[in-house]
């Protein structure tokens, strides 16, 4: 690895991601017009240099929505990927560091639960706990601890007999020391794809379910639940649909490629 | 034998654990049955017999005895919003969402093989970064937009069908499936964009093996050796991964059903979950969870019988 190659998907993800998470930073402090102030004169106006994207029903900015939306998808998400990547990789560490009886449990329990469509076992947590920002992302985050449970409790079991491991025992480490010190930064090349894929599937399924009516409840709107307005206005308004589910599809497709070429990134460094 | 034998005590035992996870979890947050049928202006002698018919009064343990028996009777109990049984509810609803899952299988497994075979032919190319492009937006675009512009351009610009308005599937059955072909068209574009990036990478995997050296250096065309033999040694992991598309299948469908009002088991799920027709939701977890669990064992049986290494017991 002498010369440094330009990793394309890695470079076009940022791109797109950073675009995205710019603009939804700046939706936070200023948005053109009010997202919920509604203008009777101008009801289902397409898109135009006052009304970017256009407005809705009611003579909303759909711009403005979208921003506050994009704003409160994200944070559902990113708050989503970290409860499951906090918990799920204590767990994974945890179990693959020590092994024994609670790890052949857990990673059965673990089989079992990925093999359910995650849409369907956060469906479960809300009909138990109920609909809302709060509970989207208890349900969510939940439901994505056991693949982040998986990922680092395999990296852990390969890295614990391994030789500067066994050194750094033998020299006294503590096994919370060596956790943290020397086996966590080695996992992460295993983490961040784990990571990007989560922010994706955390983006998909909150859009879902908030598509579903049972995600956010209004007054918070999120790109899913704007998406489902946009639905019952498509032959009226089709540029709404259009806008933000491009949008949604967007920040998905800039995740990904960041996946993509941390993968690339990672076959490239080991060959 | 012996292992088809083991694999069905496994599914078996797993049904039995996610069964009565589920009960349990809904005996803990649903509060009283009685209460919720009756309302809240009940008189306690009242919610008391009602308790008592339900058989609410009984230990847990036999509820869940009685409930798994009412299961495999096709007695789910009793709707609390819509006062019918459960299993009435649900039926019609499984042979649509069924019907649905079906037609999009096949369209995955149809579409995809062949353009992952092709889709090898890019590997190192400059086009490659496009295809891998496509392939991630293809999976980024949730099947709810795919969902709303399908049912825009096929439903009110070209009027090829009427978004909203669902054939019967017994009186008009070829409207019907015209119908649900669209929704599962919907469906199966991001699990194609996965099954053909899983098949690509398993057929790059099998190409630098030594038998495709050996059978290219014996003089074979590579595309002869890349359909006859490497397509077979990529089948295993092809068809665990769409045992699992049938599984992810029903989650898509939830969101697809409420695109296309196709009356379907995830619409009902939904609905039930917001009026908290807790019987319903219930016996339809369990109805879903057997559905995921049955499909892996599928999968995992027909790749025994498929490749000889599996049912030898070594490692494919």
């Amino acid at each position: 690895m002498n010369k440094k190659r330009i990793n394309g998907y890695l470079l076009a993800g940022m791109i797109i991601t950073g675009l995205m998470l710019l603009m939804m930073l700046i939706g936070a402090f200023h948005t053109p017009f009010d997202p919920n102030a509604m203008d009777p004169t101008s009801k289902f106006q397409g898109p135009s240099l006052t009304h970017l994207f256009g407005t809705d029903n009611f003579g909303r900015d759909i711009f403005s929505r979208m921003l506050k939306g994009g704003g409160t998808t994200l944070a559902i998400a990113l708050a989503t990927v970290t409860v499951g990547a906090v918990f799920g990789t204590l767990i994974g560490a945890l179990t693959g560091y020590f092994g024994g009886i609670v790890d052949e449990v857990l990673m059965r329990l673990n089989d079992a639960l990925t093999a359910f469509p995650s849409i369907l076992l956060a469906l479960l947590v809300i009909s138990l706990v109920g609909s809302g920002k709060y509970n989207v992302v208890l349900a969510l985050g939940l439901v994505f601890i056991p693949s982040f449970a998986r990922v680092t409790r395999t990296a852990f079991a390969g890295l614990r007999d391994v030789n500067y491991i066994t050194s750094a025992r033998l020299m006294g480490a503590s096994d919370l020391r060596i956790m943290a010190v020397h086996m966590l930064p080695n996992t992460v090349r295993v983490l961040l794809p784990a990571i990007t894929i989560g922010f994706n599937n955390a983006v998909l399924a909150e859009a879902s379910m908030s598509f579903l009516g049972i995600g956010v409840t209004p007054p918070d709107a999120s790109l899913g639940y704007m998406l489902s307005e946009a639905q019952s206005m498509l032959s009226r308004a089709p540029w709404y649909a259009l806008t933000t589910g491009c949008v949604i599809a967007l920040l998905v497709f800039g995740a990904g490629l960041i996946g993509e070429g941390l993968q690339k990134m990672d076959r490239e460094v080991a060959a | 034998m012996k292992y088809a034998l083991k694999r069905i005590v496994t599914l078996l035992l797993t049904m039995l654990l996610v069964s009565f996870l589920t009960f349990a979890a809904f005996e803990l947050i649903s509060g009283d049955p009685a209460q919720t049928i009756l309302g809240t202006e009940a008189t306690p002698e009242r919610l008391a017999a009602l308790r008592h018919e339900l058989g609410l009064d009984l230990p847990f343990l036999t509820r869940y005895i009685n409930w798994l028996a009412g299961f495999f009777s096709g007695n789910l109990g009793i709707s609390f919003r819509y006062h019918i049984p459960v299993w009435e509810l649900i039926a019609p609803k499984l042979e649509v969402t069924l019907c649905m899952c079906l037609v999009s299988f096949v369209i995955i497994a149809a579409v995809s093989v062949p353009l992952a075979i092709w889709s090898y032919r890019f590997v190192g190319g400059p086009l490659d970064f496009i295809r891998t492009a496509f392939n991630q937006l293809c999976m980024a675009v949730p099947t709810f937009f795919v969902g709303i512009l399908m049912s825009w351009v096929f439903g009110i610009v070209l009027r090829l069908f009427v978004p909203g308005d669902f054939p019967d599937l017994h009186t008009d059955f070829a409207a019907a499936l015209g119908h649900l072909f669209f929704a599962a068209v919907c469906l199966s574009i991001p699990r194609i964009a996965m099954t053909v990036r899983m098949m690509r990478s398993t057929v790059i995997g099998e190409m630098q093996k030594a038998y495709v050296r050996t059978a290219i250096s014996r003089g074979n065309d590579r595309h002869a050796v890349l359909t006859r033999h490497v397509l077979k040694n990529s089948l295993v992991s092809a068809i665990t991964f769409l045992g699992q598309t049938m599984a992810e299948l029903v989650g898509g469908s939830v969101a697809v059903e409420q695109v296309f009002s196709v009356p379907g088991l995830g619409r009902l799920l939904v609905a039930s979950i917001s009026t908290r027709d807790y019987p319903v939701v219930e016996a339809l977890v369990v109805i879903l969870a057997f559905w995921v669990v049955l499909a892996g064992t599928v999968a995992d049986l027909m790749n025994q019988w498929i490749d000889p290494r599996l049912r030898l017991g070594g490692k494919a």
